[in-house]
């Protein structure tokens, strides 16, 4: 009850687990601080922690969006279909990454201008669009993309850095100048904390719920592809069930789902947290079922603390007055 | 002596007559003493009307007889034996209920599920054939013809009033609290009701009947209350009271309190509306506004007075009528409309709809009108944002350490005085303030009074909705009155005072109604 300030942030406990789990990593194996483990340990989520970043605006904003790994699968089916059908990679690209954001727009109409809960609009996406994405491949898997788009996933660009990884770190960087520097990003906190207030202090509120989810849907292609790059090869069920481990990044960084409150640094943080923790694991030779559980363990605190915190905090007041 | 035990006897039998005895009960909120040492008999076979003004305290004291609100002091005699309304649940088994003006029911339970919600016959099975046939008994000694087995959605709101009344009497009801039971019913609805009620009280029931109808009031009441800023005024039989004295009683409070604004002089029409309606909640309104000039909007809560505001700025747009501004025609769809033809709306709810409590007072503040705080790049100017509500800060005496505090941490006048800021930052000249005072200290009260003075000096036109009468009063160049979603009159400041306006407010001619039980 008598910590300063800085120490009660949620930022702040996320940095202590982070150093913690970097100390026991490093103690445990020689590979971990290798400039090859680092960059692995970073290419091997790459696709999940891009679309981490619009998923932040997105529940900041008080709303979901279940949809995104199905519209990561589409994007990369649209392409492969349309690559395979004859047609110039680059134009499948552009075609998928256009798959993508009328994907989300979609889901955006329903939830800003009929007003369904995203929750049910994106579960719907998630079936719906999985679900094209299976009847473009059915069961095949595509492959034989030329090399410059493998490229684009597997191979170092500036130094050992692959171009998914600097996608990342330019994405980031403009999402954080977004939600905490722009108009934009204003309203997305403002919206998630009241949007009836919002509304009545004539925000558009339907127009920045449907730029919204169309940007999550255009980054979740992009993602997509990345992700099919870094594969070379496409099939039907790419991506599946990454939406869960997306909103956990989102969450553990601090991001309300009730919205309004949350920042990137903790969703940063959350990431890094994550990522090492995920390896640190995988270097020690947990399974990859144990370390789902354990990061499921750390979801739940990550839910639980902040409110048994805040109830503790009244009790206590209450008792005081 | 023998007379002093006489008359002490005689006072034991009257206690005794009486079903529920609230004696100097006292109930405060913050800074408002919603119930001050009020006390109020109701009498087995009768019917108990209750009237007041918004904010006399009916509520509040509805509230305590249902068990939802703790009373500070006094105390409750059921019979004449003290009791204690913890909770709703205690309240039922003293045989205390209450029907409202909507009526709580469960919409996929049927009728007989709805009226036995408090008391299925518990045990291991419910035993529903005895539940539908005692709702069946129920509703066939009401006169009610319903089918008990039907969902209570589907059901009208007269026909969800009678479920509830068979709820009442299913919980073998002593004292049946009425809140504004008629406010949504046809004629003919009222009728039947009434019929209800007269039923009730033939045996023995207590009724308290809650309502703005005089008339109705005059027709079904035996005894009449009157209460006034939280206090008791009057328990009168219904034949001694009319519906001048009933309405003198509750507005008769000392003038003066509040100051009359000294009018600005007004300029150029602002805004002209010709029969705006939207419909279902309001129609036929008909009024302008000058620069300059505040009009002030009065009667009772549901009226229709948000409503034509929300209409005027956007929020629920009109569907009939015209809007006129500065001389040409528009239509108003947005609140971004509203604010790009001048207009400005402050909420009366400041926690929902006005304003965004974790965010900083100076976030809130330009909140309609970021677009202005932006540099090149499209980024948000903290700077000059924090200029704007410094300024602010020092013109309308908000009391804060910090702009940067978060707008919930701040007291409810601080808050009202941030909303204020918002909207003149947008540079108004219609401005609409919805219940600007309520639940705001005297103080902060008295400052926005000021502002409004100010701002009319100013040139801007006001259109002030009020429920607090004297400060409708005190404040307007001129009083529209609504009732039941129409305008009823407009009044110049010479002709308006309380009783006039509350006259027109509850349906009333200035000339004395038919009066007497018309049963």
């Amino acid at each position: 009850m008598t910590l300063p300030p800085i120490l009660r942030r949620w930022e702040t406990l996320l940095l202590v687990l982070l150093v913690a789990i970097g100390a026991v990593n490093i103690a445990w194996s020689p590979f971990y601080l290798g400039v090859g483990n680092i960059v692995n340990l970073f290419q091997l989520s790459i696709e999940k922690i891009i679309v981490a970043l619009t998923m932040t605006l997105i529940i900041v904003n008080g709303e979901i969006d279940l949809s995104v790994a199905s519209v990561m699968g589409l994007s990369a089916c649209v392409a492969a279909y349309l690559f395979h059908a004859g047609i110039a990679l680059p134009w499948a690209l552009l075609a998928s990454l256009a798959a993508g954001a009328a994907a989300g727009a979609f889901n955006g109409f329903w939830v800003a201008y009929v007003g369904l809960p995203s929750l049910a609009v994106t579960l719907a996406g998630l079936i719906g669009y999985r679900g094209i994405a299976r009847i473009l491949v059915e069961d095949r898997a595509y492959g034989g993309f030329p090399d410059w788009f493998n490229a684009l996933g597997q191979q170092p660009w500036i130094g050992p850095v692959t171009v998914s990884i600097v996608v990342f770190l330019v994405m980031f960087a403009g999402v954080a100048v977004v939600l905490h520097g722009s108009a934009l990003g204003r309203l997305v906190y403002v919206m998630g904390n009241n949007v009836q207030a919002a509304r009545y202090s004539g925000v558009r509120v339907k127009r920045v719920k449907l730029l919204l989810f169309t940007a999550s849907g255009t980054v979740a292609a992009l993602a997509g592809l990345l992700y099919a790059a870094r594969l070379g090869s496409v099939r039907g069920d790419m991506a599946v069930g990454f939406e869960l481990d997306i909103i956990t990044i989102v969450l553990l960084g601090g991001v309300s789902i009730f919205g309004g409150s949350g920042n990137l640094v903790g969703v940063g943080l959350s990431i890094l947290l994550i990522l090492n923790l995920r390896n640190g694991m995988g270097l020690a030779n947990i399974t990859g079922n144990t370390q789902t559980s354990v990061i499921g363990a750390l979801l739940v605190l990550s839910v639980l603390v902040p409110n048994m915190a805040q109830t503790l905090h009244t009790k206590w007041k209450g008792r005081e007055t | 002596m023998n007379r002093t035990t006489g008359h002490q006897k005689a006072v034991a039998a009257a206690d005794s007559a009486y079903v529920l005895n609230l004696r100097n009960i006292a109930k405060r909120f913050g800074a408002t003493q919603a119930l001050e040492d009020v006390s109020l008999a109701l009498r087995a076979g009768e019917v108990h009307a209750l009237l007041g003004e918004n904010g006399a305290g009916k509520s509040t004291l509805i509230k305590v007889m249902t068990g939802v609100h703790q009373p500070d002091r006094g105390e409750i005699l059921l019979a004449g034996e003290p009791i204690a309304i913890g909770s709703a649940a205690e309240a039922q088994r003293h045989g205390i209920a209450a029907i409202y003006q909507e009526p709580l029911l469960f919409p996929d339970l049927n009728v007989a599920e709805n009226i036995f919600i408090c008391h299925q016959n518990r045990g291991a099975i419910t035993d529903w054939r005895g539940m539908v046939r005692e709702a069946e008994r129920i509703l066939a000694s009401l006169g009610v013809s319903l089918d008990v087995r039907s969902p209570a959605r589907g059901l009208t709101l007269a026909a969800q009033q009678s479920v509830e009344i068979a709820k009442a009497i299913s919980l073998n009801v002593r004292v049946l609290i009425m809140d504004e039971p008629t406010a949504s019913l046809s004629a003919h609805e009222v009728a039947n009701l009434f019929r209800l009620v007269r039923d009730l009280r033939a045996k023995g029931v207590a009724i308290l009947f809650v309502s703005h109808r005089m008339e109705e009031v005059f027709q079904i009441a035996d005894t009449v209350t009157v209460f006034r800023d939280g206090r008791h005024i009057s328990t009168r039989p219904v034949r001694e009271v009319t519906p001048q004295s009933a309405i003198a009683d509750m507005v008769g409070r000392e003038m003066g309190l509040l100051e009359r604004r000294t009018p600005a002089p007004h300029g150029e029409k602002l805004l002209s509306v010709q029969n705006l309606a939207r419909a279902g909640v309001f129609e036929g309104v008909t009024f302008d506004v000058r620069r300059g000039e505040v009009l002030g909007f009065a009667g009772l809560i549901g009226a229709g007075r948000t409503d034509i505001g929300l209409a005027l700025f956007g929020i629920e747009p009109a569907t009939g009528g015209s809007i006129r501004l500065s001389d040409s025609e528009r239509t108003i769809r947005s609140p971004r409309q509203a604010m790009a033809l001048g207009i400005a709306y402050v909420s009366e709810d400041r926690r929902q709809l006005g304003l965004s409590l974790p965010m900083s007072i100076s976030a809130n503040i330009t909140l309609p009108v970021l677009s202005r705080y932006l540099n090149r790049l499209g980024l948000i100017r903290t700077g000059q944002e924090r200029a704007t509500a410094e300024q602010f800060r020092k013109r309308l005496a908000i009391r804060t350490p910090s702009v940067d505090l978060a707008a919930g941490k701040l007291s409810g006048g601080n808050q009202q005085k941030v909303m204020l800021s918002k909207w003149l930052n947008t540079h108004p000249t219609l401005l609409i303030l919805d219940e600007p005072t309520r639940g705001i200290d005297v103080g902060a009260k008295a400052e926005v009074h000021a502002m409004i003075g100010e701002l009319a000096a100013e040139g801007i036109g006001i259109i002030l909705i009020s429920s607090d009468l004297p400060e409708v009063l005190a404040m307007s160049d001129r009083v529209l009155v609504m009732r039941e979603g129409r305008q009823m009159a407009i009044f110049d400041r010479a002709e308006a005072d309380s009783e006039t306006v509350m006259f027109a407010a509850m349906g009333q001619t200035t000339q004395p109604a038919i009066t007497g039980a018309a049963a």
